[in-house]
């Protein structure tokens, strides 16, 4: 039975590495992505939604912990970390499992064994460990986005990111929609993600953000799809599988 | 009855000692005039305080009157003596009397003076009027009771008035308010000398303490375990893959590891010994990391042999790499240089990275930096950082010549 697995490692030499020792170790696995940066790997993830996902703590755009708590309950996760001792403390505590760098085979073999027994069964929830050990890292915050800049016509427009309604991705671009008025701006959707406040706008679906406080119904289209109607726009935004739990009672 | 006096003084003696220990016990005073000095004694300073309790608790009490019986002698010698060279038409008596008056008076203020000046220092004007003011009172006193003695009229005495005002002022200035004032000066400068040697005696301690804290923590926090893990995992790959770089790889973390840990001994290093640790650092970096790191370390000859306090340049490396490289998308580039100013000698580490923004945690290393160029030249060093579009410029500048402490 085939398992799809994502890794996510910045490092190139430590991405080969766990690439090698899987494919030595877990036959079974098919690795369907192997992204360098947090942002890749929540796109890729959304992708290709991966039955279990290796995410190195620090990498550059979003940390592997941001990409977990986004992933919640929808992928077995494993981090990976050459040396967070209070991640470490936290992730013994809280059951979660994760590798140390320079991975060691014995210890791959013990993670692998681990999996293998929780692949059917729903995975995790290490959102709260997660959490913990985000606000206890040291230094400040990342800060989040509060104004985009979108040029219409021969203007700048400044854009209070509370105002928009939703985002869309348009290739290279991101559609931001207000009420009564929308533009374009530069930069692709996946990597103005990790500046947005995931409790604000949810993410509905690979190329959509909804603002949440726009959301005016959630409707059933049939047994699997779902789409949002919304206060202040007629347009309607289809919701896709993975995101349907957002709206369960 | 004597005994019942000397009591009562012991008592008044000892509630005033005890609120020159601990002012709070001031309230305690019974109310009256006992309150009322315990309230006095209280606002003092605390150095005056402690003054005065050294003085009046090592001082006994028959020494302090036979003083004074002395200094009454001396004064009665001296007024009689005045009355016979000067006013030999007066009865003796009256200039004596004058004389312990005007001693006794003088030689209180100037006691109160020696222990309590911080008062008068503080509002030299306000003493300088009371004293004056005072003292024309007397004058008029005086006036008066000479009318009335020689039963002069209203219109002699405001005749004679003027005059009266301007030799009391002027016999009291001379006589009193200046010598309160010079004594209060004095005294408080003497004080303000003593706080001031204190209190550089207590900044030299703190230094010193600091410096040894920062050589401890120099030695236990340079070799990063992240650095460290992810690089042998690093070489532990191309070893498998028998990479010719493997060896390569080990070769600049063994240069590493052995120029750090020489130079963590050291408080000051030469910068080519600097620049070839950060070299040695950011050679590994760049194995590591590929493409997205690239570098370069440009000291220049003349610069070669200048010491500086050891591991700072590499800090403000690693810095870049951790706060600038590794969280940019794209990677980017480091450049280390340094230049002679006319006079400083510039060090800057540039990197293209995210910037000043979005630098987590970049304050811990920073400002381990700044205080270890603070300990070696004092105000003469700074850490400056800029925006530098894209990216973040730290330079160092210090000084050319040899720190202060080694």
């Amino acid at each position: 039975m085939r398992v799809t697995v994502l890794v996510a490692e910045d490092e190139p030499l430590m991405r080969e590495r766990l690439l090698g020792m899987l494919a030595a170790a877990w036959p079974e696995a098919q690795v369907v992505a192997a992204p360098e940066n947090g942002i890749d790997a929540w796109d890729a993830w959304l992708e290709h939604e991966p039955q279990v996902v290796f995410l190195d703590i620090r990498m550059p755009g979003m940390s592997g912990l941001e990409v977990a708590e986004r992933i919640g309950r929808r992928s077995h996760v494993v981090f990976v970390t050459a040396y967070d001792q209070y991640a470490v403390d936290a992730f013994d505590a809280g059951a979660v499992d994760y590798l140390l760098k320079p991975i060691q085979p014995g210890r791959l073999d013990k993670a692998l064994v681990r999996l293998r027994e929780k692949l059917d069964a729903r995975p995790d929830d290490v959102s709260e460990v997660v959490r913990q050990v985000r606000e206890a890292a040291p230094g400040p915050k990342r800060e989040k986005l509060k104004w985009l800049k979108a040029s219409v016509g021969k203007q700048i427009r400044l854009i209070d990111v509370e105002e928009v309604l939703f985002f869309q991705a348009d290739s290279k671009y991101t559609r931001v929609v207000l009420a009564g008025s929308e533009a374009l701006v530069r930069i692709p959707l996946k990597d103005l993600v990790g500046g947005l406040d995931a409790g604000r706008f949810w993410q509905i679906h690979r190329g959509t953000l909804v603002n949440v406080n726009a959301i005016r119904a959630a409707e059933r289209v049939d047994a699997e799809r779902m789409q949002v109607l919304l206060r202040g726009s007629d347009e309607v935004l289809p919701v896709s599988r993975s995101f349907t739990y957002l709206f369960r009672e | 009855m004597w005994k019942r006096i000397a009591a009562y003084y012991r008592e008044c003696d000892e509630e005033q000692l005890a609120v020159l220990r601990n002012p709070a016990l001031a309230a305690q005073a019974p109310a009256g005039w006992r309150r009322f000095i315990a309230c006095k004694l209280a606002e003092m300073s605390p150095q005056e305080r402690e003054e005065l309790h050294r003085f009046s608790s090592t001082v006994r009490t028959s020494t302090v009157l036979f003083a004074v019986l002395k200094l009454l002698v001396v004064l009665s010698v001296l007024g009689f003596l005045s009355n016979l060279a000067f006013l030999p038409s007066r009865p003796w008596w009256h200039t004596v009397v004058a004389a312990n008056a005007i001693g006794i008076t003088l030689a209180f203020s100037l006691f109160g003076v020696w222990f309590n000046y911080g008062k008068i220092v503080r509002a030299k004007g306000k003493a300088l009027v009371t004293i004056i003011g005072l003292g024309l009172l007397g004058g008029l006193f005086g006036a008066l009771t000479a009318m009335f003695e020689k039963g002069d009229q209203w219109a002699v005495l405001l005749d004679k008035l003027p005059k009266i005002v301007v030799i009391v002022t002027l016999v009291v200035t001379a006589l009193v308010a200046i010598p309160v004032i010079v004594v209060a000066v004095l005294r408080n400068r003497h004080y303000q000398l003593q706080a001031e040697q204190l209190r550089r005696d207590a900044e030299q301690e703190r230094l010193a303490r600091e410096l040894s804290e920062t050589q401890l923590r120099l030695l236990r926090a340079q070799i990063e375990p992240h650095f460290l893990f992810n690089t042998l995992g690093a070489v532990q790959q191309l070893a498998e893959q028998g990479a010719p770089r493997a060896a390569e790889l080990t070769a600049h973390l063994i240069d590493f590891l052995r120029a750090s840990m020489s130079d963590m001994r050291c408080e000051q290093v030469a910068l080519a010994t600097e620049f070839a640790l950060v070299d040695s650092y950011l050679r590994v970096m760049q194995i590591r990391m590929g493409d997205r790191l690239r570098y370069r370390v440009d000291l220049p000859d003349a610069l070669a042999a200048t010491r500086v306090p050891s591991m700072l340049v590499l800090t403000l490396a690693e810095n870049a790499i951790k706060h600038g490289i590794e969280p940019s998308l794209q990677g980017g580039e480091i450049a280390v240089t340094a230049h002679d100013d006319g006079g400083t000698i510039r060090i800057g580490v540039r990197d293209s990275g995210v910037g000043m923004s979005d630098t987590p945690g970049a304050g811990l290393g920073l400002d381990n930096v700044r205080h270890r160029l603070r300990l070696a030249y004092g105000e003469g060093a700074c850490l400056l950082l800029s925006e530098a579009e894209p990216g973040l410029l730290a330079e160092i500048a210090i000084p050319c010549k040899e720190p202060q402490c080694a």
